[in-house]
């Protein structure tokens, strides 16, 4: 991320000129208020998701029973024990203290801590969506920005069409047509990949176990590409094709530049800041897991685990999924802001 | 275009480098040689705790791994010896004495009378124990242990005692166990007395059980057991398919037909264990008798509920609701599966698809046709328009809905439908009695009396919203009175009459109305299974069946070291675990090359 900071020149131009010093002190000022938001919308996030998960229908206790005869002194003990018997008002305080803790809780369905669970998930979670963005981004990146720079080609409406249509095909669906392609196989074309956890049950160990994992990333993570790239691709194609009509471009090229290099060294940086908080904004979500992938392809992640305790249902696990999520993606959205900020001396003087 | 000839062909050599790597990594794969049964499986595990532990596969692993003091005999489903080789009843029918076999836990130390004695006595006196099968104790006044016997001592009679649900846990093991309620006994090997021992769990990924060398009919066939745990059923099916797993039991008609005609796998299509029906509302009431819910008037009427039966084609319903997977339902609740107890109307009292006859019985209950063809309330005050509370999630409902719209349209009845989600569901139509009909369905055990206990008034809730578990808000005098009857009757075929006649009861009055019995929809790898018995043996269930005895009777081809990885096509093995190096490669060319080229730009 060093190079746009390093040829921002032209945009500075195009802006006009600013005040490098107070402008570094301003990021720093623009950031602390940043976080104050992001810490008052986490405060807000906590509340609202004791109260939203509390609206929702059905009782946990007989959710839990699923359908048993329970006797009233084995629900008062469930009751009990799940805290559900004291005041709404002190289990809201309750909540809030193990929360700010970090304790979120038990699960009713699996008896654990949330925080334990959550932890179990996290690392396929960032695994197979970290693994799915990088790609994601690098791919929507440089095709967005082929097509962006030879806009109206063949290349280019190839692209848009088939990131369009990618885009607009279900997840679920092209996660089971994959499924069928590429781990049964049709025809002639035999089955390629597992299509089911991150391990084989009986996986071995070292290198192959590797080789295991990455097996099983392969369609979960081309699922995951598929359907999220086309943004990145679409963002940096029409913020290029906005920074190639202008005057710095035109100069550049009249200095005698190679077109590479002009598209390298001065268009690309600029047209990389709206992406760059799609990124940002992306990261936050990519903590949540990708539910449906994950789903589709029994992935052990946080999107499984949420998917689960929606299932149940669940509601501390729930709850403390839905605020991981949220925080990260508060936290994500905050950083973009401030990084945003400090790329783009536009914001600055703004 | 030259560059990406280059970079494809790159591409190919690292596939087939890492081909290389996993074949020699498959050919040192531990599995190889060993007999392994895969199951798969789509609902997760919710506790490896016996106590805890309420899920349909949770108990099916269980069962695998533990001894119970009876199992259904594979023959007959009659309760026949297991942990308890012998038994004896007091006159009374209040003391029962239960020789517990000479046999050893999966660690080497004996089985006991005590080991039982513990499990019943933890779960009589602690609630969290009580969590998973609190009901079969309920009536235990004591339980005591002398040597190798085991006497329980009743409140009551109770004639189902030989079907008791609970697993006999190791004293030695599990009594320094304090919290049970927060206790998930992941603890492995696990120290059982069943056919199979757990030595792995990874939650919502798989379970691993091995045989169990001390188990006392004998070790079973195979070395290994594996649940396989799949979120989305088509992925199971899949999964099957492509011979990732080798037995799959619970499918639906679609995921059962997708299946039919593949040459490697046996669709197993059989009677089942469940009855669909519909739940009336016919006057929801709390167990002090307090009127309940919202549930329409019209519906308190006999005459009323019976014209709705005569006004369905249940072997329609079959055909097309089903895919022709099911029986129509002549009966109850009770599904053909179960012989010795199954009940079906005949004659008079037999109810068949005649909606003139529905047409009938309403005009003369003073159910007037209005100028809109919909019926109205002998008083002209209300209309009669049901709503038909279904699941969101269940496709297959949404068409049973449709056609049932259909069916009641036919004689002047209006059907909405009312879509819930799973724990609404369960409120409205268990406890608040917040719908007219309603879909409903049980799997029923060997021994119906769990299921028509479900029917009594004392199920119905509390007036505080507490306890209950109804499936019907009924509340019969006769039906009572037949129920409290079985529970005394020790003799088995008197009993069986019993229970026969409380299932009429059930259909004549109507309170619900069995549209069908589902099959049991199963498949299994043929190139794999090399023999199982299904449970009842003629022509019975495997996964889907109560007891372990498909699975202990099971054998299967042991894995070669060629396929060992995935168990499908070899080429499964030398193709996957390739994306990883492919991906590393594929960019470090793909850098490369755009390195040398910026150094080209510098240079120019």
């Amino acid at each position: 991320m060093t190079t746009p900071l390093e040829s921002a020149e032209p945009a500075v131009q195009a802006a006009g000129p600013a005040d490098d010093r107070p402008a570094r002190h301003g990021t720093l000022r623009y950031a602390a208020s940043k976080a104050g938001g992001a810490l008052f919308s986490i405060a807000m996030v906590i509340v609202g998701t004791f109260f939203v998960f509390r609206l929702l229908p059905g009782d946990p206790v007989r959710n839990l029973a699923q359908g048993r005869n329970m006797t009233p002194a084995q629900l008062d003990l469930e009751r009990h024990r799940l805290g559900l018997d004291k005041p709404l008002i002190d289990q809201f305080l309750d909540f809030v203290g193990k929360t700010l803790r970090l304790d979120l809780g038990t699960s009713y369905e699996y008896k654990r801590p949330v925080l334990d669970l959550i932890g179990e998930r996290l690392g396929p979670t960032l695994l197979l969506t970290g693994t799915g963005l990088a790609i994601a981004v690098s791919l929507g990146i440089w095709q967005g920005t082929r097509a962006g720079w030879r806009h109206g080609t063949r290349f280019d409406r190839f692209s848009t069409g088939a990131s369009l249509v990618l885009w607009s095909v279900p997840t679920f669906w092209l996660g089971l047509l994959l499924m069928m392609v590429l781990g049964v196989g049709i025809g002639p074309i035999p089955g390629l990949f597992p299509f089911r956890g991150i391990e084989s049950v009986d996986a071995p160990d070292g290198f192959a176990y590797v080789l295991d994992v990455a097996s099983h990333m392969v369609l979960p993570c081309l699922t995951l590409v598929a359907v999220v790239y086309a943004q990145y691709l679409l963002v940096m194609r029409s913020s290029l094709l906005e920074e190639v009509s202008q005057d710095y471009i035109t100069v550049a090229r009249a200095k005698g530049l190679r077109d590479d290099e002009v598209r390298r060294r001065h268009a690309v940086p600029n047209a990389l800041l709206p992406t760059v908080t799609l990124v940002f904004m992306r990261i936050g979500f990519v903590v949540g897991g990708a539910v449906t992938v994950e789903t589709i392809y029994t992935w052990p992640g946080l999107g499984q685990l949420f998917y689960e305790a929606v299932r149940v249902p669940d509601f501390t696990l729930m709850q403390g999924t839905f605020l991981l999520i949220t925080v990260a993606v508060i936290v994500m959205n905050t950083l973009a802001d401030v990084v945003y900020h400090f790329l783009d001396p536009r914001v600055r003087s703004a | 275009m030259r560059k990406w000839l280059a970079r494809l062909a790159a591409l190919g050599v690292a596939v087939l480098i890492a081909g290389q790597g996993t074949t020699a990594a498959l050919a040192q794969d531990p599995s190889a040689g060993k007999k392994i049964l895969k199951v798969g499986a789509t609902q997760a595990m919710d506790s490896m705790n016996p106590f805890l532990a309420v899920r349909l596969v949770s108990t099916s692993i269980h069962r695998w791994m533990y001894g119970y003091l009876t199992v259904p005999d594979s023959k007959t489903l009659q309760p026949s010896p297991d942990l308890a080789e012998s038994w004896t009843t007091s006159p009374d029918g209040l003391t029962w004495t239960f020789k517990i076999r000479q046999a050893k836990w999966s660690d080497g130390q004996p089985i006991t009378a005590d080991d039982a004695a513990w499990t019943f006595n933890k779960m009589m006196t602690d609630e969290a124990a009580k969590t998973a099968n609190g009901p079969a104790v309920e009536n235990f006044e004591s339980v005591t242990a002398n040597g190798q016997d085991l006497v329980i001592k009743l409140k009551a009679p109770q004639a189902s005692m030989l079907e008791n649900p609970v697993p006999i846990m190791p004293k030695h093991v599990w009594e320094s166990v304090t919290d049970m309620a927060n206790y998930d006994a992941e603890k492995y090997p696990s120290v059982s007395s069943g056919p199979y021992i757990a030595v792995e769990h990874k939650k919502d990924q798989y379970v691993k059980l091995q045989a169990n060398p001390n188990y006392w009919r004998g070790k079973p066939k195979i070395d290994e057991l594996q649940v396989i745990f799949y979120d989305n059923p088509q992925a199971a099916i899949a999964g099957l398919k492509k011979g990732d797993i080798d037995l799959i039991g619970r499918l639906s008609p679609p995921e059962f037909e997708a299946i039919q005609n593949d040459p490697n796998i046996e669709a197993w299509n059989t009677q089942g264990r469940r009855a669909a029906y519909l739940q009336i509302n016919h006057g929801a009431t709390t167990n002090d008798g307090k009127p309940l819910g919202d549930g329409h008037p019209a519906l308190k009427d006999l005459k009323v509920r019976q014209a709705l039966h005569y006004a369905i084609d249940k072997q329609k319903l079959v055909d097309e609701v089903q895919n022709g997977l099911a029986k129509p339902a002549d009966g109850s609740i009770v599904p053909p599966l179960y012989k010795d107890w199954f009940w079906e109307a005949t004659g008079e009292e037999k109810v068949t698809y005649d909606p003139a006859k529905a047409n009938q019985i309403l005009d003369d209950a003073g159910y007037k046709k209005g100028a809109d063809g919909v019926r109205t309330m002998p008083d002209g005050k209300r209309k009669l328009e049901f709503r038909f509370s279904i699941h969101t999630d269940t496709p297959i409902e949404d068409k049973l809905a449709e056609y049932l719209t259909g069916f009641f349209k036919e004689i002047g009845i209006t059907l909405t439908t009312k879509k819930l989600d799973s724990s609404k569901f369960t409120e409205e139509t268990g406890v608040t009695g917040l719908f007219d009909i309603a879909i409903s369905g049980w799997s029923v055990n060997p021994d119906p009396e769990e299921v028509l206990a479900t029917h009594l008034c004392s199920r119905r809730p509390a007036p505080n919203g507490e306890g209950g578990g109804t499936e019907s808000f009924f509340c019969d005098d006769t039906f009572e009175k037949l129920y409290q009857e079985q529970l005394k009757e020790l003799d088995r075929p008197k009993r069986v009459e019993l229970i026969k006649q409380m299932q009429e009861r059930l259909y004549t009055q109507a309170p619900i109305i069995a549209i069908y019995y589902t099959n049991d929809l199963e498949g299994y790898r043929k190139d794999k299974i090399t023999s199982i018995t299904p449970i009842p043996e003629d022509k019975g269930l495997l996964y889907g069946g109560s007891g372990y005895w498909p699975f202990y009777t099971v054998d299967v081809k042991a894995t070669s070291a060629a396929s060992a990885g995935g168990g499908g096509g070899s080429n499964t093995g030398l193709i996957a675990g390739i994306v990883g190096v492919v991906v590393v490669l594929g960019l470090g060319a793909f850098f490369l090359t755009r390195r040398r080229k910026s150094t080209a730009d510098e240079r120019e």
